[in-house]
């Protein structure tokens, strides 16, 4: 085993013994901007649709192929540039990673100011 | 990938290795990593741009929501620019003398306040299915604050409203992306008029933040959250509703139930208006396990322009009810905080219900009336719980 893997060990080990050390590790901020998936037309679903908005946005939906092209042509109405010939690879780009049957979408939270959450009356 | 998951899939991968698989790191890990956010805070995170951001119902513990738990509902980017010198509230259209009032001239006009429980449309609208398209907002679309600013009436009533004048339009400056349709929605006179109907230029005393409109905003007590226009720039007096997309087809309810995932023409719909019977369970949590004994429930309540007359509360998954203790905080437009004490006897798996009923005599329903859009969700609230 590696040295890298054996510190790894001991972290995971440490962070099992001691779950006070998670909420540490919580508080580590992230990227305010998400991806789309890896797939065919992730770079042309980015350049269409999050020119106006967030991946998040399209991350949470869980819609049918017949909801999605609903939503593909009224964003394409709205000023999504997308070519006539991906129309269809795009609808399929999104109802395959975004249908029904998948998990639900986990929101993020954000940062917690301790300052700030003081009740009131 | 992000560091954190970078580092407890390294972990998984390493203790797998060692042939110490840890249980706990498939379960114990924390849902992703916060997002900084500057003044607001510990919110759900549905959108960054678009800025769309919930309130955890846990946060639902105080009567007045402190401004950084208030939940946040744009539909195009916020203004980039504004400068309080500069911004100017024209008042036009079916009027007899159309005004233009600075900042400080707004300031200068009576101020009055209101308690106001502000609601997304689209609130719950996560739970409908099948599911429908939109911001997949869950139970904390709703906050409540005390607005205050000049009533509406009394400056349409210096720029004297024609017969003719049916409708208020307001106008915001949010930026739109595209060709994108402006946010533009408009209400009826008859509400536009309402004593209680501000331009609020303040929440909870303090002036409006970035985020909730400033410097001036609508406020549409009772009203979805839409009508509440943020930024707003422009009143202008129509004679009949406003004619865009967020009049029709946006914001509106079809007049006949319809069956879940069936399509509605536009001519059988109506615009959304005031807001129906609710309440949500805070705590305990979806999920908690908790100790047998004294467990204390509590939520909130709210009916828009109508008043809460009761929270009942199930501990048996809807089939008894028993009524919970209204807080003594209460204005017409706001919620009601309810509190249930309940004394868990047995251990078990536990679904408790919450049912709000109105003045009114309506009564939060066990299936909210699916709808295209997705609107104005308000099933019974539903929390499992363990008790051991």
């Amino acid at each position: 085993m590696s040295r890298s893997a054996k510190t790894f060990v001991a972290v995971a080990l440490l962070a099992l013994m001691a779950p006070a050390t998670f909420p540490a590790l919580a508080q580590k901020t992230a990227s305010v901007t998400a991806d789309l998936p890896a797939g065919p037309m992730q770079a042309k679903a980015t350049t269409a649709c999050l020119e106006c908005h967030e991946a998040r946005i399209i991350l949470q939906q869980r819609l049918s192929k017949a909801a999605w092209t609903k939503e593909v042509d009224k964003m394409i109405k709205w000023g999504a540039v997308v070519d006539a010939a991906d129309r269809e690879a795009l609808i399929d780009y999104l109802s395959g990673n975004f249908s029904p049957d998948k998990p639900p979408y986990e929101p993020q939270r954000t940062s917690a100011d301790r300052k700030a959450s003081g009740k009131m009356k | 990938m992000n560091s954190r998951r970078g580092f407890l899939k390294q972990a998984s991968a390493a203790a797998v290795a060692a042939g110490t698989i840890p249980p706990i790191l498939t379960w114990a890990l924390p849902p992703g990593q916060s997002v900084d956010f500057p003044g607001e805070d510990g919110m759900i995170l549905r959108s960054y741009r678009f800025v769309d951001l919930e309130t955890p119902v846990e946060d639902f513990n105080t009567w007045l929501t402190p401004v950084p738990h208030f939940f946040v509902r744009n539909h195009m980017h916020e203004p980039s620019e504004l400068d309080p010198k500069d911004w100017r509230l024209s008042i036009g259209g079916e009027v007899d003398n159309p005004l233009t009032l600075s900042l400080a001239e707004v300031s200068k006009l009576e101020t009055h306040s209101v308690v106001n429980s502000l609601e997304c449309a689209g609130n719950g609208r996560g739970f409908y299915r099948p599911q429908v398209p939109g911001v997949q907002w869950g139970r904390g679309a709703v906050s409540t604050a005390r607005f205050s600013g000049p009533r509406l009436r009394d400056v349409l009533e210096r720029a004297g409203v024609k017969s003719t004048g049916k409708h208020v339009m307001f106008r915001g400056l949010d930026e739109v992306p595209g060709k994108v349709p402006p946010f533009i929605r408009s209400i009826p006179i008859e509400k536009a008029i309402d004593a209680d109907t501000l331009i609020a230029t303040h929440m909870n005393g303090s002036p409006l933040t970035k985020h909730h409109g400033f410097p001036a905003r609508a406020l549409v007590p009772g009203w979805i959250g839409a009508a509440s226009c943020k930024w707003l720039t422009e009143i202008k007096v129509l004679e009949a509703e406003f004619a865009g997309n967020f009049m029709s087809p946006a914001y509106r309810f079809p007049n006949q139930p319809v069956q879940p995932g069936e399509a509605v023409k536009p001519e059988d719909t109506h615009p959304l208006t005031a807001l129906t019977v609710k309440s949500v369970i805070a705590v305990p949590s979806d999920g908690a396990s908790i100790k047998l004994g004294r467990i204390v429930v509590h939520g909130a309540a709210w009916a828009g322009e109508a008043d809460i007359a009761r929270v009942e509360i199930s501990t048996d998954n809807g089939a008894t009810w028993n009524p919970a203790t209204l807080g003594h905080e209460q204005s017409h437009y706001a919620w009601r905080l309810w509190s249930y004490d309940w004394k868990a006897v047995k251990s078990g798996d536990y679904s408790i219900c919450s049912r709000a009923t109105d003045n009114q005599g309506r009564v939060q329903p066990s299936t909210a009336v699916w709808n295209p859009s997705g609107y104005l969700y308000n099933a019974i609230d539903q929390v499992k719980i363990h008790v051991s």
